[in-house]
């Protein structure tokens, strides 16, 4: 028998005492543990928000958005510059027009209602409204009005971000054009497809030009699957409009640069262009997740320091009861470096076996854990933010916080295993420290 | 040849000082079966601990051999008191978890001994102080009082000491144990030529050794 396997054996003298202190130590461990999970589950979380959500600057001609406002559009030499910035990933450009039923024959799938009416006359188209209307905007002109269709030129077909009504891309039969295409193709939504009986490798007329359609797309909204999308530089050449920009999207590496980006797009444009971010609401959106971050770090410091004076404790307690054996060991040759490695080796033992039962706890209760506390905080979060109104793209990212899974691979258990024998060493260390104070001589005032 | 000189130890006691050893002075030649007697408080306990080593005088000087043990630094003392000394203790402190076999193999791993050796070496020894074979693999708690003491006296004679220093080693035992154990000793003695020092208040079994020194309020006022 050596050292270690007498180390290991002394820690089940007492059997009662070892059963206490390994359930005390496992449940410290799988605190650590869950707390572990929690943490690194939530920090994948807010990275991947980061670096998803929230990290686009949008840039308008100033004074305009949409089809709302005046003024000059952008251009392609303008952006240029704006593509060169630090932390630019990419930048989406867009230019977009209303088809009226002179440009094209396509018919809208969306009827005009007291709304489009309403809007029509906002926007200085002529009609003239129903019987009896008599609303806000009226200027009189034409009875027979239909809503525009909408076309978006688009360097990124499949971004709906860049177009009015947004929502998310799905492509529902024939394929996407190249980004770079000066074909005359389209794209179009599934509303105005069934509307004017489209279908892959019909045409349209747009422009007095013939349009083949290559795909159709569901956005998930009437007002996108209305629209048609041709590529960029399709859009520029058909509307007479060679360079223009109406609307572009700058992608950002991580939301925490995205001001900034902000600031250095504002300065390259000056007063060209409006330039907005939606960096604060996404903070919003992760602030919960930050909070869980820091309450997890805590936790599993608190839990892995409890662990270490739990196993200190005990240790002290160990050495003073053994305090006359310490001394017999010293009078029989043994070394104060062989008696504390004996120590060690016990408390290690006593760490790793407190270590499985908190890493079964750890595995058990590790995501159930997480799932309490993003769901504590992202309802306290969504109840306090109600009255302040929304962001509308957010609304998901919040909902989706809720979706956090922790893995608890091996790199969590090889983590837990080596703050495992870090406890167990700087526990045991300072207890070791007082076997060296023990002088053999105890042996003998204790006869 | 055991060789104190001029050998006092003071303790502090809050303010006041504690005398406990006052100038002793004495020798044991090798292979002498040597005990001290005294009342408790006398300093038998303390003398014996500055001659195995366990503390430091305040003064004088120990020699055994030709070394004086007061001299040696810490990792110097472990090394002497594991090789060059076996102690007896009055209630035994064996190690509780671990067999009679075992016990005896400690020292001896301690000094480095390989498994096979001590493992012959320490089988040798307890049939040696008489344990039996199956008594031999029972830990502490399951011998008798007599039966630990000489498991304790084959763990002292382990590592073949020069000296043997025993406290009060028959003070636990009835006294036909206590006769039996002190027989062994005085026995070893003789057989493995070895100095042995043993505190007792039993003036009996003093008178039988070889060399009796008498202790009162740390001086040593007779010896025989």
């Amino acid at each position: 028998m050596n050292v270690l396997t007498r180390g290991m054996r002394n820690a089940f003298r007492n059997q009662i005492r070892t059963f206490s202190i390994i359930v005390i130590l496992g449940l410290s461990m799988g605190l650590a543990l869950a707390m572990l999970v929690a943490h690194q589950a939530v920090g994948q979380k807010i990275n991947s928000v980061e670096s998803s959500v929230g990290n686009t600057v949008s840039i308008s001609p100033a004074g305009s958005r949409g089809f709302e406002g005046g003024g000059n559009p952008l251009t392609e030499t303008q952006l240029a510059a704006v593509q060169k910035l630090a932390h630019v990933t990419s930048l989406d450009e867009s230019l977009s027009d209303r088809l009226t039923t002179s440009d094209t024959n396509l018919q809208s799938a969306i009827t005009a209602g007291s709304l489009g009416q309403r809007f029509a006359g906002n926007s200085g188209q002529t009609f003239t409204p129903p019987a009896g209307f008599s609303g806000r905007g009226y200027q009189g002109g034409s009875t027979t009005f239909t809503p525009p269709v909408t076309v978006v030129g688009t360097n990124d077909p499949t971004n709906l971000a860049n177009t009015q009504g947004g929502g998310t891309f799905k492509l529902t039969s024939g394929q996407v054009f190249l980004p770079t295409s000066t074909e005359n193709v389209a794209i179009v939504g599934s509303d105005l497809a069934t509307k004017n009986n489209l279908k892959v490798g019909s045409t349209f007329t747009a422009y007095s030009t013939t349009i083949t359609v290559v795909g159709i797309f569901d956005a998930g909204n009437t007002f996108s699957n209305n629209q048609v999308i041709v590529p960029l530089a399709t859009e520029q050449k058909l509307s007479a409009q060679p360079g223009d920009i109406t609307s572009a999207t700058v992608n950002v590496d991580s939301i925490t640069n995205v001001d900034s980006v902000t600031t250095a797009v504002q300065k390259s444009l000056g007063s060209a262009a409006d330039v907005t971010n939606g960096a604060q609401q996404a903070q919003t959106a992760i602030a919960p997740l930050k909070n869980i971050q820091t309450i997890s770090l805590y936790s599993l410091l608190g839990a892995i320091a409890a662990g270490a004076v739990i196993i200190f404790l005990v240790m002290v307690m160990i050495v003073r009861e053994r305090r006359k054996e310490i001394g017999v060991l010293k009078a029989i040759g043994a070394s104060n470096l062989k008696i504390m490695t004996q120590f060690v080796t016990e408390a290690i033992t006593l760490t790793v076996l407190g270590s499985i039962i908190g890493i079964g706890l750890g595995v058990v209760a590790g995501n159930p854990i997480t799932r309490l506390l993003v769901n504590n905080s992202t309802s306290t979060a969504t109840t306090a933010g109600r009255g302040g109104g929304g962001f509308r793209a957010f609304g998901g990212v919040r909902s989706g916080l809720a979706n956090i899974h922790g893995v608890i691979g091996y790199s969590i258990i090889f983590y837990g295993l080596a703050a495992a024998i870090v406890i167990a060493i700087v526990g045991s260390s300072l207890a070791s420290f007082f076997i060296s104070k023990v002088r053999p001589a105890e042996v003998m005032r204790a006869e | 040849m055991l060789q104190v000189t001029e050998l006092k130890k003071v303790f502090k006691s809050g303010d006041t000082k504690v005398l406990a050893v006052d100038d002793i002075s004495f020798s044991v030649p090798d292979g002498q079966f040597a005990s001290i007697i005294g009342r408790s408080g006398s300093g038998k306990s303390t003398l014996l601990s500055l001659l195995g080593a366990l503390d430091k005088p305040t003064s004088g000087h120990i020699m055994v051999g030709d070394k004086d043990i007061t001299k040696l630094r810490d990792h110097a003392l472990i090394s002497y008191r594991g090789s060059k000394i076996g102690f007896i203790f009055q209630s035994y402190n064996l190690v509780p978890n671990l067999t009679a076999l075992e016990n005896v193999m400690l020292p001896m791993e301690f000094a480095k001994v390989p498994k096979k050796k001590r493992q012959e070496r320490a089988k040798k020894l307890l049939d040696q102080v008489g344990l039996k074979d199956d008594k031999q693999k029972r830990k502490p708690g399951r011998l008798s009082g007599g039966e630990q003491q000489r498991v304790a006296i084959a763990r002292a004679l382990a590592n073949k000491p020069q000296l043997i220093l025993a406290d009060e080693p028959t003070g636990n035992l009835d006294s036909q144990t206590g006769k039996m154990i002190f027989d062994l000793l005085q026995d070893l003695s003789r057989t493995e030529h070895t100095t042995i020092i043993t505190v007792t208040h039993d003036v009996s079994i003093a008178g039988k050794t070889d060399v009796v020194f008498k202790l009162q309020d740390g001086k040593l006022i007779k010896d025989k």
